[in-house]
This record gives structure tokens, sequence and C-alpha cells, in this order.
């Protein structure tokens, strides 16, 4: 069962609809990801990233950049588990209340409802009765 | 989602008065995205509240601190002994939040540091309006789209009242009628019979507090 | 002369046609770059004119919400820093002096001296972003390769002019060196990271954020 259970979690996701949905948002997830000049001075107006003691992994940057970013940078050829670690960076880890600051002017908020598009097309996304 | 609105700094420095230690507790769900309670907004308080104590010659520690929401009691892990340091909450949620979070620090005076507006949609940056009052009832399914409760003054339900006047509200000529816009989309749509038929009015008075429980959670909470 | 034959033919290419050809290019890629990004917008109705907003609660302007105040150092190094990328090469007295020579036209210079003052600073603030990407937890996990090269691309250049210009080394080696990277990172511009350049200016206008400077009548929208 384990076995089956890894081969499943490395087998490769990608659909007519996920490629569809990838080639929409190319040009503008590509230029904002291309000009992201990794800075980190949006970290600061993210509350998740100031709620979690400044841990870097709760930064708009690095959510981005490991959701939308992989997907992008993978041409879709992800695995499911792939999937599973971008489920908590998306939903968990972002509420998308969109209030992150971006000196360059970079939209985040819309990098990473597409990231949530993409895993929700994928089957992925959160159970919101499993919390209690 | 959800819209509110900071209520004006007198009437926050009021409620605070009495308490020296006051902890502002913003809401990362509805009211971060209506600019109202989100961690800015927390911040842009907490550096005016201070601002004002300092003309008035006054110190009180003021800090503040943003969960995800406030409608759910999963985000309020973490928060308990933070509180047990303050005199009093401030909250800068809806008032769902509000009344959530006085249920969940009994002890602590919570004051609201909003006023919730609507249920309304975003037209653009910081300007929303209202198309939702939760009435229970939807009809929007025969008025075309467009909610009678929320547009019409009189939220009346079977066509305009006398006051319409060449497609505008009697109120005020910049409001337009509902009615006339129902009527304008379900006649484009070929629809006008759905509204021929007389619609009761609804009942009002005998709306309590609502609990909803989703049919297909019915059974979790049957048992108990 | 006694340098090679290769670095000769370099040096000529490099203080000859490359100039051109990379500045030809920087411009061709800027201008297809401002069209494809404009493109990317959507045309927007305006919904309601500014005039028929009243709000006397308007969020007024706080230092402490603004990057300033949450990264006053970071702040103060990066608006030098590219300031002084900015001017430091176009007000340079030996870069105007052969501009001069080809075309009989060219900009106000600085005196060498304070060239030479805001490339030392420039240089400094280079570092700070280099050990900032380095040592900050941060800014580390989110670095890849490529922002190192960017980061040398960005910073080579000053240094090599900087060094030529004192003449320390070879200078003849130094000073060719110093074009092609200068050139390279002119022709890079538009295409790679430093896109951020024309970015910047263009999506405070269209991006549909608190922060951005699109007013409400604005008719496109990112």
């Amino acid at each position: 069962m384990e076995n089956l259970n890894n081969v499943e979690q490395t087998i490769a996701v990608q659909s007519q609809d996920t490629c569809q949905l990838l080639n929409t948002f190319k040009d503008k997830m590509t230029l904002s990801l291309k000009v992201c000049a990794h800075c980190t001075l949006c970290a600061e107006s993210c509350f998740m990233f100031m709620k979690n003691n400044k841990d870097p992994h709760y930064m708009p940057s690095y959510k981005f950049i490991n959701s939308i970013g992989v997907i992008y940078k993978k041409k879709g050829n992800l695995k499911r588990n792939d999937l599973e670690k971008m489920k908590d960076i998306v939903w968990k880890h972002c509420v998308l209340c969109t209030r992150c600051y971006c000196p360059i002017g970079i939209d985040i908020p819309s990098m990473i409802s597409t990231a949530r598009s993409y895993c929700r097309a994928q089957g992925v996304y959160p159970e919101f009765d499993e919390i209690y | 989602m959800v819209k509110s609105k900071r209520k004006p700094l007198n009437e926050i420095m009021g409620s605070i008065q009495a308490y020296s230690r006051i902890f502002n507790i913003g809401c990362g769900g509805c009211a971060s995205v209506c600019l109202a309670g989100g961690q800015r907004e927390v911040n842009a308080l907490n550096s005016e509240i201070t601002a004002e104590l300092k003309s008035q010659g006054l110190h009180k520690q003021i800090d503040g601190y943003t969960i995800e929401r406030q409608c759910n009691n999963q985000f309020f892990q973490g928060l308990d002994e933070i509180v047990q340091k303050y005199d009093c909450l401030l909250s800068m949620a809806c008032g769902a939040g509000v009344q959530f979070l006085a249920e969940r620090f009994p002890t602590k005076p919570v004051f609201p540091a909003l006023n919730t507006i609507s249920i309304g949609i975003d037209r653009d940056i910081g300007l929303y309006e209202e198309r939702c009052r939760a009435c229970g009832e939807c009809v929007l399914g025969y008025t075309g789209g467009i909610c009678p409760v929320t547009r019409c003054a009189k939220s009346l339900f079977n066509g305009p009242c006398g006051g319409t006047n060449k497609g505008k509200c009697e109120i005020s000529s910049e409001i337009p009628c509902a009615w006339q816009e129902i009527y304008v989309r379900l006649k484009d749509q070929n629809r006008l019979n759905d509204i021929r038929k007389i619609r009761p009015v609804m009942l009002w008075q005998n709306q309590v507090q609502r609990m909803t429980v989703q049919e297909s959670y019915r059974q979790r909470y049957a048992q108990s | 002369m006694t340098e090679s034959p290769l670095i000769l033919l370099l040096y000529n290419l490099a203080r000859g046609p490359l100039v051109w050809i990379s500045g030809l290019i920087f411009i061709m890629g800027v201008i297809y770059q401002c069209v494809s990004m404009y493109k990317l917008t959507q045309k927007q109705i305006p919904f309601m004119k500014a005039s028929q907003l009243n709000d006397p609660d308007a969020l007024k302007f706080d230092i402490k919400q603004t990057v300033l105040y949450t990264h006053p150092v970071m702040t103060v190094v990066t608006s030098v820093f590219h300031m002084c990328l900015i001017i430091i090469p176009l007000f340079l007295l030996a870069h105007n002096i052969l501009l001069d020579q080809s075309i009989g036209f060219s900009l106000l210079s600085f005196s060498e001296n304070i060239s030479d003052f805001l490339t030392m600073i420039y240089c400094v603030c280079a570092f700070i972003f280099l050990f900032r990407r380095i040592f900050l937890k941060r800014v580390r996990i989110i670095s890849t390769f490529y922002d190192y090269v960017i980061w040398f691309l960005a910073s080579a250049p000053f240094i090599t002019g900087f060094l030529a210009y004192h003449q320390l080394f070879n200078y003849f080696w130094i000073v060719t060196l110093h074009m092609i990277l200068g050139e390279l990172m002119i022709i890079a511009i538009p295409f790679t990271k430093f896109a951020h350049m024309i970015y910047f200016i263009i999506f405070r206008f269209f991006v549909v954020n608190e922060y951005s400077l699109r007013r409400l009548q604005a008719t496109r929208t990112f």
C-alpha cells in the first residue's frame, strides 16, 4: 500500500484544462516572476509573516516563487507531492487578503490566485471540514 | 464579502478611555480585504491613538496583532497568553468577529473599532457597493439578478412604488430605481413573466438569530 | 602598443560598433517590452468619477506605513544605488568626452572627483546587497544562481570602471572588460530581471493595488 502511495505521489500531473490555464496567464505570470528582484521588502507587509515570528517561509515572494514560480519553471510537469507542498503554501500560508506591498509593483495576489486555480484544476484544494 | 469602515477616532478614544493597556486585534479576512482592519490599519490606528494620547498628555500601552480570521475559534489559538497582559481589547473585525472575540475572552472588555456596513462587492480599491442584506430568502432568481431588498429603498417585492421617476428613485435623482433595472434586464432576456406573479412579502418579524447547518453535515451535529 | 591582436580587436569593437549596437538593442528592447507590457493590460470602464466620492476619512499618509520605516537602511541603500546607477554613467566626464569626439554632442559632466566618490558609494551599496543575499536567511532562501549573475552584471561595469580610472592592474585589459561588461548590461536591461526598471514605472499606473498610483478614472488595468 505504501508503495502504491509512493507511485501515486510521483505521477506527473498535466491535462488539457490545466495547459489551457497555464497558457492564459503565461505572459502576465512569467513577466511578474521575471521582474521580481528577490529583494524581500514585501515581507513586512504580510501579516502572516509577522504573526509567524517573521519566518521567511511566509514571505509573499517566497510563497509565489515556490508556487506559481515552480509551476511555470517546470512548465506544468509537476508531481502530485509537489502540489501537496504547494497546497500548504497557497492556502495555509496565504489567506489572499491582497494586502502585500511590492516596491517594484508586482501584483502578488494575482499570482497566488493563479497558483490556487492550477491546484484546484488538479483536484488539490483545502478541505475546510478537516480542520475541526 | 463583508464590508466595514473604521469608526471615527473620537469614538474609539472614548471606548478605551478607562484602560491603560490596550490590545488591538486585526482580522486578515474580509476586514483586511476591504482595507478596514488588516495589519496596516491596525498599525495606522495604533499610531493615530498614540499621537492623540500624546496630544492629551496621556500615556497608555497599545499593541497590535493580526490574526487570520476572527470568526473562527481555531485562529484564536496562541492569543490566550498574550491577551492576559492587557486591560481591554480592540477588535478590527466585522460585528461577527467582535462578538466571537468577546465570547472567547469573556473577562476582557472588547470594543469594536469598525462599523460593519454591508455584504458587498469591490468596485475598485477602497470602493465598495452593498449587494446583499442576508435576508435568508433569496429572490434573485426572478428579479434578474438585481436584489430588490438591497437596491429598492422600500425593499418592494412586486414592482416599483409610485415614486419611481424616469428610472430614478424618489429618494434621490442619483439613485436608480431597482425595479426599473429589474424590468429592463428581464425584458432584454425575454423573461418578463417572472415578475407577473404576485410574490408574498418577506416575513421580517419572524427573523431570529439564524443558525446555518449545511445539509451534508447535519448528521454530525444530530447526535449530541 | 604591445597588446595582443585579439585584445586590440576586442578593444576596437567595444569602443566603436558595440556601443551603438548595444544602445540600439536597449532602445528597441525597451520599446518592445513597453508595448508587450501595455498589451497585457485590459480596457476598463471607469465606474465612478472621483468627484462623486467625498470621503473626509481618506487614509492619511503615514511614514510608519512605508518601507522607509520598516527598512530604513535598505530604502536608503536601494535609492542611492539606483540613482547612482543611472547618473554616474550619464554624467561621467570620460563618457562625455568620448561622446563629444564621436558625435559632437555631450551631456553635462560631474567633476572626476564627484564621479569617483559616487562610484565608491555605488560599490558599497552593491556589496551591501551581496552580503544581504548571502547572510540574511530571508533573502538567501529565495536567491538563485541567476540573482548572483544579475548582481555581477550590475556591479562589474562600475568596479572595472573604478579600476580603470585609477589605472590599477593592466589598464588596457580592464578598460576593455569595462566596456564589454557595460554593453552587456545595457543589452540585458530589457530582457532580464533588470526589466524591473521599465516595469517599476509602467505598472505603478495599471496594477489595481492600494499602493499603486493608478487613479479611479484609469481606463486600463493589468
